[in-house]
């Protein structure tokens, strides 16, 4: 497991809130209200538990949609955005305001909860390339439904591999909608992105 | 009064070209709209459709768009392109300024849009 020094902690939250606040005015744009959002906790644990984590953070939705996304570059990742299952043609519907019928509604959820994806990672995951300084490549988007164990599989992890897991609840306060995010690393990418800290900490304190 | 004009959404979402149909519809009803669901479509349709202006979603299967709007410039430096996308990168906004691109962020909204076509409807 890879440790981080209390510094290299501190920024790498201080990092993924910035990008995270970006997600979060991408996806107030999309929904026309406000987000609110936690500051994001890390924790770097396996995917099992990473997968109790998100069922004890909703225990009543037993399926979760997730769209995935594929990032190179600075470091390897994958990002996940998971919202309850039953919620994703209200998060549409949001999207697409009142002028679509319910039946084309449904026709293109999946469709349209790629795009959400699509959005809300580029823009957090953009946001880190940032302030990297570095480019992250992406994938398309590919949607899943399940549990949760069954969206972290799907997103090509062996129960052992080290899920960097990021909390953050998303709320859609008007229609109490709750999502969550989670970047999934080996160790590689784990030490890549530990070198990537590294270099902003110079940065910082103008040693780069 | 100015002239209407054509205008060619390149995006695989249907729900993003659906969203920058209405809201361009919104604005300027008389407006012709023609859509492609990818940069290979677009560089086909190109010709037989002389868009005025050419919205280009970058993420896309295939050629995806920045390669589309790249060769777009080429063989057609006269039309304006302006990037759709997700991609906040630097890297990506500062490659879309070398080649003469616009750059919208997504989500697509009704202000983005407008601001973007300010420009069109006044010349």
């Amino acid at each position: 497991m890879l440790i981080l020094s209390e510094l290299e902690n501190d920024a790498l939250i201080e990092i993924f809130n910035i990008g995270v606040g970006q997600a979060a005015a991408a996806m107030s744009a999309i929904v026309n209200e406000a987000v609110l959002m936690s500051v994001p906790s890390i924790s770097f644990v396996d995917r099992r538990e990473a997968a109790r984590l998100l069922d004890d953070k909703d225990p009543d939705a037993e399926r979760i949609c997730g769209v995935s996304q594929h990032y190179e570059g600075a470091f390897s990742t994958k990002a996940i955005l998971m919202f309850p299952e039953d919620k994703s043609l209200e998060i549409v519907r949001l999207m697409v305001g009142e002028a679509v019928p319910l039946e084309e509604l449904t026709e293109m959820e999946q469709e349209a909860m790629c795009e959400i994806g699509n959005i809300i990672l580029n823009s957090c995951v953009g946001t880190l390339a940032n302030i990297f300084q570095h480019e992250l490549h992406g994938s398309l988007p590919q949607y899943h439904v399940g549990t949760s164990d069954e969206i972290l599989r799907a997103s090509g992890s062996a129960p052992d591999t080290v899920v960097l897991m990021l909390h953050i609840d998303f709320l859609l306060e008007r229609h109490q909608i709750q999502g969550y995010v989670a970047f999934v690393l080996d160790l590689s990418a784990l030490h890549d992105l530990q070198h990537q800290i590294g270099r902003y900490i110079a940065r910082a304190m103008g040693q780069d | 009064m100015t002239s209407p004009k054509t205008i060619l959404i390149v995006d695989d979402s249907r729900v993003s070209r659906m969203m920058a149909r209405n809201y361009i519809s919104q604005l300027h009803a008389d407006w012709r709209i023609e859509e492609a669901d990818s940069g290979e479509a677009a560089l086909l349709m190109v010709a037989s459709v002389s868009p005025d202006l050419i919205l280009m979603d970058v993420n896309m299967p295939g050629m995806g768009g920045m390669a589309a709007a790249e060769q777009l410039r080429h063989s057609w430096p006269a039309i304006p392109i302006s990037l759709l996308t997700a991609n906040v990168q630097t890297a990506t906004r500062e490659r879309a300024t070398s080649l003469g691109l616009g750059f919208v962020e997504k989500p697509i909204t009704p202000a983005r849009i407008a601001s973007l076509l300010d420009t069109l409807a006044g010349a």
